[in-house]
C-alpha cells in the first residue's frame, strides 16, 4: 500500500529535514522578565516561553538555600542567597529549547533540578518529528527482510 | 559479507585465550569496584564529589550503554568484577585450569527460577528508588556490596554463575540488547559439536571450565545468554568456538516465545520514558514523588510507574495485535512482537543517557583527583568546575539515536509481523507514537 | 601449586588490600569538620578547642550544600564551604574565652541557628571585656510594643531636614546620647516647641538620624542586611523575605517563659516599612533586638557575631527604609 520510496528520495527529504533554516517570525524583541524562585528541586515558574531576540532578565530567588541558575546553549550562569536576588540577562537569539538547570550543588537531586526555556519554536523537535515520520514512510515502503 | 571470524586471526586467538590478559582486567576492574563500594560507604556524601556515584553511574553506565551493549552485546560481563571472587572460590584457583574439584555445594540453580523474571523484578526494585540511588554514595555502596557478596554466596550454594545468569539486575537487560550488538560468539560448525562426545566446552576439561553462563555453546543461535567469558575457547578440543563480526540486529531475525524476555522489552522501555520525564523534565512535584521514599506520593509515582510498564505500555501493545490472518496463539504473536521492542528500546536509553552524561561528564575529571571529597588532587583536576560538554550536539545525537532506533525496530516488526500473521502497521505506529513521546520529553 | 597462581592469588589480594585499605587509611587520619544544615545536625562537631597563641587548623566540607565559616566578634573574611570539596582554614586566637564561629550562606531556615564555638585556653587574662548592652543600662523592656501615636504623611526626607537643621538650635537633641536612648517619635516630640510644620519636623528627625551615622556605616549596613536579614524581613524590608511564610505559619511555641505560661511563639519577621512600629522604636530598643534576638519568635540572636560596630551600623541602615536619605523619593 505504501510505495517503495527510492532511498536517495528519502535521503534528499531526510537532509532538508535536518539542514533547511526554518523561517523564524518575526516578532518585536521584548524585553522580558521573569521572577524564578529556586527551591530544592525544581524551579517555578519551571517552563518560560520567549520570542526570538527577545532580551531576558532572569530573576533568581532562591527559596531555601543556595541555587544556582545556568542556561543551556548559552552557557551563563547565576546564583544566589536566599534573601539576595540575582539577575541574569541576556538575548535570546537562537531558536529552539534550553534546558535550565541549577548550578550550584544543593542537595540530593541537585543533578536534576531543571528547568526549560523555549525560543520561538523548538525548531530542532518539528526536525526530529519528520525525521522520525519519514523513517517510518521508508520502513513501511521496503520489502521485508528475509533472513 | 555476513560475518568476518574476528578469531582467525592467530594473534587475537592466542590473545583471548590466554589467562593473563584477562586477569590483568580483572584485578584492575575488581580493585575499581571495591574502591567504588569503599568511596561510597566512607566518601563525602554529596553525589557529584563522590567516586562511587560519578564512576559508576555517569562514566560506567556512559560506557556500558553507549559504548558497550551496542558494539560489543555482554562486553561488559566479559569484564565484571562481581562473580570473580564466588567463581574462584569455586574453583578453589585464579588463574589454573581445573585441577582438584573443590567441596562446594555446585547445586543445579532451581528449575523455576531458569528464566530472567528475578532478573526483571531486580532491575525493578533499583529503579523504583534510583532516584535515591542515583543521588546517595553509600547507598549506591551498599547496592554494590550485595551484589558483590549474593554472588559470592550463591556460587558457594549453586554451580557456575548462578547471579549472573538468573539474579543480576544488570545481566537482565544487557542480556536482550546483546541481540541487536555485531559481535558474537558461535561455533564454526555443528556437525564436529554433533560428533563430539564429551562436550567438555560444558562441562569442563583439564583445558578449562564449563561454561560459567550455563549455555551449551554448541546449540547457541543468540547473544542473551552468553557472557564472553571465553572459557569454550579454550576448552574446545576441535577449535570449533569463533568470536564473529557480523551485521546489527542480526539475532531479532530469529522469533522467541519467551514471556520474561518480552516483558523485559516493555520494562526497558517504560523506565526510559518514565525517567525522561521524571528526572530530566521541568516537573518538580514528580521529582519529589520519586525521591520521597515512603510517602503518599511516592507509593503513587510506584504504582503509575509499574502500572506503566506491566499494563499500559504492552496491553496497547496487545491491542495493536489483535487482527490475525493465521491460528498463531496470542502468547506467540506477543512474545514474537516484542522483539521488535529490543532496537527501540536500546536506543531510548542511548538518547536518554546522552543527556545527563554530557552534562555532567565534567565530574569525572573532578572525582578523579580527589575520589572521597577529602580535599585531595591526585592529578590536579579537583577544581575543574561543573560544566556541561557538547550542548549543541545532544539534540542532533538524541534525535540519530531514536531515529536509528525507530528504523531498527520497525524493521524487525516487519519482518516479525509477516511470521506471525499480524499487520505490521500498527506495530510500527506503536513504535512511533512512543519516539515521538520520547522526542518531545527528551528535546 | 604453580607459581603462575600464586603469584595471580599475591596479585589479587593486593589489589583488594589497597583498594580498600589506601582510602580507608587516609579517611581515617583525616580530622574534618562536617558542614551540614541545622536540620542535619550543623556543624559536627562544634566545639572545637585550642591554645591561645597556637594555630587552630581546620579542615571543612559540606555534606548538602553550600554553606560558609567566620567567627563571630572576629575580623576574617567569611570562606565558603562548598559541598563535596575541602576548605582549609587556620586561625589563631590571642585572647583566651569563647569564640562563635557560624554559617555565612543561607542553608534553610535555620541557617541562624548554625553555630558552634570555639574554646581558646590560656591565662586568664583578668579584666572582662564584655560590654553591658545598652538597653540594659537604660533598664528599657525591649519586648514592649513600641508604637509611635503619629506618623508622617510621606517619606521625611533627610536632605530637606539638613537645610532646617542648619537653621536652628538643637543642642537638646544633636547628641548621640539622645539619638541612642530616643525614638524619632520622641525626637519628634521634642521638636512641638518649634515652629515648624509636621512634615517638616520629621524631616528634621530624619537629618538627626542621618547626622548620627554615616554614608560608609549605612553601606556596611545595608550588606549585612542583604546577607543576614533580608532572607526574612525581605530584600525591601517590608517582612515578607522568603522564610517570613514558614514563620508564620510556624506558630509552634519555641520557648517559655520561666513561669511555663505563654512564651513568645513564632511570628512573621517585622516590617522595616511600617512607620507605627520603626518610628516608636529606639535606636537602643533595635540595637538591643539584633543583639538579644527574639526569644523563641524566630529573631536570631547577634550578639556572639555583630561586632558593637556592626550592631550600631545595621541599626542605622534600618531607619533608611523610614527616612529618604538621599532624595531618591520612595
Amino acid at each position: 500500500m505504501i510505495p517503495r520510496l527510492p532511498f536517495s528520495l528519502l535521503l534528499m527529504v531526510g537532509l532538508a529535514a535536518i539542514f533547511v533554516p526554518l523561517p523564524v517570525p518575526s516578532t518585536v524583541p521584548q524585553e522580558r522578565t521573569f521572577r524564578i524562585e529556586a527551591r530544592q528541586f525544581a524551579f517555578s515558574p519551571s517552563e518560560l516561553k520567549v520570542n526570538v531576540g527577545d532580551t531576558i532578565t532572569l530573576k533568581l530567588v532562591s527559596m531555601d538555600v543556595v541555587h544556582g541558575l545556568y542556561v543551556d546553549g548559552y552557557g551563563i550562569s547565576v546564583q544566589a542567597d536566599p534573601g539576595q536576588t540575582q539577575t541574569l540577562t541576556f538575548t535570546a537569539r537562537k531558536p529552539g529549547s534550553f534546558r535550565l538547570r541549577c548550578s550550584a550543588t544543593c542537595g540530593a537531586m541537585h543533578p536534576f533540578m531543571i528547568g526549560k526555556l523555549t525560543v520561538g519554536e523548538n525548531h530542532w523537535l518539528l526536525r526530529s518529528l519528520v525525521l522520525a515520520g519519514l523513517a517510518v514512510l521508508g520502513v513501511l515502503g521496503q520489502p521485508i527482510l528475509k533472513a | 559479507m555476513t560475518k568476518i571470524e574476528l578469531t582467525r586471526h592467530p594473534l587475537l586467538k592466542s590473545f583471548l585465550k590466554s589467562r593473563y590478559p584477562q586477569l590483568a582486567v580483572f584485578v584492575l576492574v575488581l580493585a575499581g569496584f571495591v574502591f567504588a563500594i569503599v568511596a561510597g560507604l566512607i566518601g563525602t556524601p554529596v553525589g557529584s564529589r563522590n567516586f562511587s556515584i560519578v564512576f559508576v553511574w555517569i562514566a560506567w553506565w556512559a560506557i556500558l550503554i553507549l559504548v558497550a551493549v551496542p558494539f560489543f552485546g555482554r562486553g561488559w560481563c566479559a569484564v565484571c568484577p562481581i562473580p570473580l571472587p564466588g567463581e574462584w572460590l569455586q574453583r578453589g584457583a585464579v588463574l589454573d585450569p581445573p585441577g582438584k574439584k573443590p567441596g562446594w555445594l555446585n547445586r543445579r540453580w532451581p528449575r523455576i527460577f531458569r528464566n530472567i523474571w528475578l532478573q526483571n523484578i531486580a532491575f525493578l526494585f533499583l529503579a523504583l528508588f534510583s532516584s535515591v540511588l542515583l543521588t546517595t554514595p553509600s547507598l549506591t555502596g551498599i547496592v554494590l556490596a550485595i551484589m558483590l557478596l549474593a554472588a559470592t554466596a550463591l556460587s558457594t550454594v549453586f554451580e557456575r554463575r548462578a547471579f549472573c545468569r538468573y539474579l543480576c539486575p544488570v545481566g537482565g537487560f544487557i542480556g536482550i540488547y546483546a541481540k541487536i550488538a555485531p559481535l558474537e560468539l558461535r561455533i564454526k560448525d555443528k556437525d564436529i559439536c554433533a560428533r563430539c562426545k564429551d562436550k567438555p566446552c560444558y562441562h569442563g576439561s583439564p583445558a578449562g571450565y564449563g561454561c560459567p553462563w550455563d549455555v551449551f555453546p554448541g546449540g547457541m543461535t543468540t547473544n542473551t545468554y552468553c557472557g564472553l567469558c571465553l572459557e569454550c575457547l579454550r576448552t574446545c578440543p576441535y577449535d570449533n568456538i569463533a568470536v564473529n563480526l557480523r551485521p546489527f540486529c542480526r539475532d531479532l531475525v530469529k522469533p522467541s516465545n519467551r514471556l520474561d524476555e518480552a516483558f523485559k522489552a516493555f520494562i526497558m522501555l517504560g523506565s526510559a520514558l518514565v525517567y525522561a520525564g521524571v528526572l530530566l523534565g521541568p516537573w518538580g512535584m514528580l521529582k519529589d514523588a520519586a525521591y520521597h521514599v515512603g510517602t503518599l506520593a511516592w507509593f503513587t509515582y510506584a504504582a503509575g510507574f509499574l502500572a506503566f510498564i506491566f499494563i499500559i505500555l504492552p496491553g496497547l501493545f496487545f491491542l495493536c495485535l489483535m487482527r490475525a490472518q493465521n491460528s498463531l496463539s496470542m502468547k506467540q504473536r506477543f512474545t514474537s512482537l516484542s522483539r521488535a521492542l529490543i532496537p527501540l528500546g536500546l536506543m531510548f536509553w542511548v538518547a536518554f543517557s546522552l543527556s545527563f552524561v554530557l552534562t555532567n561528564a565534567s565530574y569525572t575529571l573532578a572525582t578523579l583527583s580527589d575520589p572521597l571529597g577529602l580535599g585531595w588532587n591526585l592529578f590536579g583536576t579537583a577544581g575543574i568546575p561543573w560544566q556541561p560538554v557538547g550542548t549543541s550536539i545532544l539534540a542532533p545525537a538524541q534525535t540519530l539515536a531514536l531515529v536509528v532506533g525507530l528504523i531498527g525496530s520497525a524493521r524487525t516488526a516487519q519482518k516479525a509481523a509477516y511470521e506471525a500473521g499480524v499487520s505490521t502497521f500498527p506495530v510500527i505506529i506503536y513504535c512511533l507514537g512512543l519516539t515521538v513521546i520520547m522526542l518531545w520529553l527528551l528535546i | 601449586m604453580k607459581r603462575p597462581e600464586v603469584f595471580s592469588r599475591i596479585l589479587v589480594l593486593a589489589g583488594l588490600v589497597l583498594a580498600a585499605g589506601v582510602p580507608l587509611a587516609f579517611w581515617a587520619q583525616t580530622p574534618m569538620i562536617h558542614a551540614r544544615m541545622s536540620e542535619q545536625g550543623g556543624w559536627t562537631p562544634n566545639v572545637l578547642r585550642v591554645e591561645a597563641g597556637q594555630p587552630l587548623h581546620m579542615s571543612m566540607t559540606s555534606d548538602d550544600v553550600v554553606h560558609g565559616f567566620a567567627v563571630g566578634l572576629m575580623e576574617i573574611e567569611p570562606v565558603d564551604i562548598e559541598p563535596g570539596k575541602v576548605t582549609n582554614i587556620t586561625l589563631t586566637f590571642a585572647r583566651p574565652g569563647i569564640y562563635t564561629f557560624y554559617c555565612t550562606r543561607w542553608c534553610g531556615r535555620n541557617h541562624w541557628r548554625m553555630r558552634g564555638t570555639i574554646e581558646v585556653s590560656g591565662p586568664d587574662s583578668g579584666t572582662d571585656s564584655s560590654v553591658i548592652p545598652l538597653y540594659v543600662t537604660l533598664g528599657i523592656d525591649i519586648d514592649e510594643p513600641h508604637v509611635a501615636p503619629v506618623v508622617p504623611g510621606r517619606l521625611p526626607s533627610a536632605v530637606n531636614g539638613r537645610e532646617l537643621v542648619l537653621e536652628m538650635d538643637l543642642t537638646q537633641i544633636n547628641d548621640p546620647e539622645f539619638y541612642r536612648q530616643n525614638s524619632p517619635y520622641q525626637a519628634f516630640e521634642a521638636l512641638n516647641s518649634v515652629s515648624l510644620s509636621d512634615p517638616e519636623k520629621w524631616d528634621v528627625v530624619s537629618a538627626l538620624w542621618l547626622s548620627n551615622t554615616s554614608p560608609n556605616a549605612l553601606d556596611r549596613g545595608k550588606s549585612l542586611y542583604a546577607r543576614n536579614c533580608a532572607a526574612c524581613h525581605g530584600e525591601n524590608g517590608t517582612g515578607d523575605g522568603v522564610f517570613a511564610d514558614d514563620l508564620a505559619t510556624g506558630a509552634n511555641l519555641a520557648m517559655q517563659t520561666m513561669d511555663g505560661t505563654a512564651g513568645m511563639p513564632l511570628q512573621r519577621p517585622a516590617n522595616f516599612t511600617d512607620p507605627n512600629q520603626m518610628l516608636g522604636a529606639s535606636p537602643a530598643v533595635l540595637q538591643g533586638k539584633l543583639l538579644r534576638g527574639g526569644m523563641g519568635t524566630g529573631m536570631p540572636m547577634w550578639g556572639s557575631i555583630f561586632t558593637e560596630q556592626q550592631l550600631w551600623d545595621l541599626t542605622a541602615y534600618l531607619y533608611s527604609f523610614q527616612f529618604d536619605y538621599d532624595n531618591k523619593g520612595d
